[in-house]
């Protein structure tokens, strides 16, 4: 409950307090909330599966982040940010596809 | 493995399967473990979500914001195409406007040149008719002198009435243009006696007077014989022994002379009359 309470905080703060995002930021930050995502769909499975651990989380959020807007920055770099950004959207959104999916198994038993 | 295949089978991070099983190798059970580090994991959580929470914000906020951005450039892209496709088809008639113009202005200045031609025509015509312009062409040169022994009598020199005779008769006679003594006689002109010298165009002239003439160089002697004027001078030369001589000439120049009007205005053909 707790946890959601921080999500709730974290929204809440963001609507608050409404930062600018700085011109450098903004084409990873679509890709980043995406590896966020990812994380923590992960996330709620494993807890689901009774294996969650907050060390894990921690690390594997903050490595997905990190990871895609890095990957964004070098396809910016090399001249196929969208096409790479979009790989990594599609293996994601996989991700989270199942993930999602497992989780609703464990809820609702079917 | 197939990419896809193990993309739905390691749905989340191995490591909480990894970390799960030390755990259990360690010998703790997993009921057990759990309460113990219960709130700290939370926290931690929380806070990581909070984190999540905030990012998804903002990008949400950022993302509407430049939409908003980008829909209100759009709306001024368009109303600057619009503004900018009435003044072009504005700056268009106006081109046509103009081109008429031009064409016209084009018209009226070939009608205004050959105007200005005929109006220069006339004026030549004109001038030559007032004196003032320089003229040539045949005609007589009249030569006349007081008598070799004229001594104090008057009557024994040439008098301005005599040379007053004597262009009379040659008007009379069909000249078109006459000068004395290289004044050129117009409408204003005067031939009278001032001091002791007869005075033409207020220029005194010397002896001899010479008078030259344009006309038809045929006819004018004849005809000029037959005036008054003539007969008179005919008389002088007799009794009184003026000297005159008339000859023909086929080529004369006569000068233009520079009459100036002070006070007469001429009446525009048109306006209040």
């Amino acid at each position: 409950m707790i946890a959601i309470a921080g999500l709730v905080l974290g929204i809440v703060l963001g609507l608050v307090l409404n930062p600018d995002v700085p011109l450098w930021a903004e084409p990873y930050l679509p890709i980043a909330v995406v590896a966020a995502m990812d994380a923590v769909f992960g996330a709620l499975r494993a807890y689901l599966d009774g294996i969650f651990d907050d060390k894990v989380f921690v690390v594997s959020f903050i490595s997905n982040v990190l990871i895609a807007a890095l990957i964004v920055f070098l396809g910016d770099k090399l001249g196929v940010g969208a096409q790479l950004s979009t790989g990594v959207v599609v293996v994601l959104g996989i991700r989270i596809f199942s993930n999602v999916a497992a989780i609703r198994r464990h809820l609702f038993h079917a | 493995m197939g990419l896809l295949a193990y993309l739905s089978t390691h749905t989340y991070d191995e490591d909480y399967e990894t970390v799960a099983e030390r755990r259990s190798g360690r010998g703790g059970s997993r009921e057990q473990a759990v309460p113990a580090r219960a709130w700290s994991r939370g926290a931690v959580a929380a806070v990581v979500l909070a984190a999540f929470g905030l990012l998804l914000v903002v990008a949400g906020t950022q993302t509407s914001r430049e939409a908003l951005a980008l829909s209100d450039e759009r709306k001024d892209l368009i109303t600057q195409i619009n503004d900018q496709t009435t003044a072009l088809h504005r700056d268009q008639q106006r081109v046509q406007a103009l081109q008429v113009g031009n064409r016209r202005s084009a018209q009226q200045g070939q009608l205004d040149e050959s105007r200005y031609r005929q109006l220069r025509a006339q004026v030549r015509r004109l001038s030559v008719l007032a004196g003032t312009s320089r003229v040539h062409g045949p005609g007589v040169a009249v030569v006349v002198d007081d008598a070799p022994n004229a001594g104090n009598n008057d009557r024994a020199k040439v008098l301005d009435s005599d040379l007053q005779r004597l262009v009379n008769g040659l008007w009379q006679a069909g000249a078109e243009a006459i000068a004395i003594n290289g004044q050129r006689l117009t409408s204003l002109s005067s031939i009278r006696k001032a001091g002791s010298a007869i005075t033409v165009n207020y220029h005194s002239l010397d002896r001899p007077y010479r008078v030259l003439a344009i006309g038809d160089p045929d006819t004018l002697p004849a005809r000029f014989a037959e005036t008054d004027g003539a007969q008179a001078w005919f008389d002088l030369q007799q009794q009184v022994g003026l000297r005159f001589a008339i000859h023909t000439r086929q080529a004369l120049a006569l000068p233009r002379a520079t009459p100036d009007l002070h006070y007469a205005r001429p009446v525009h053909e048109g306006g209040a009359s």
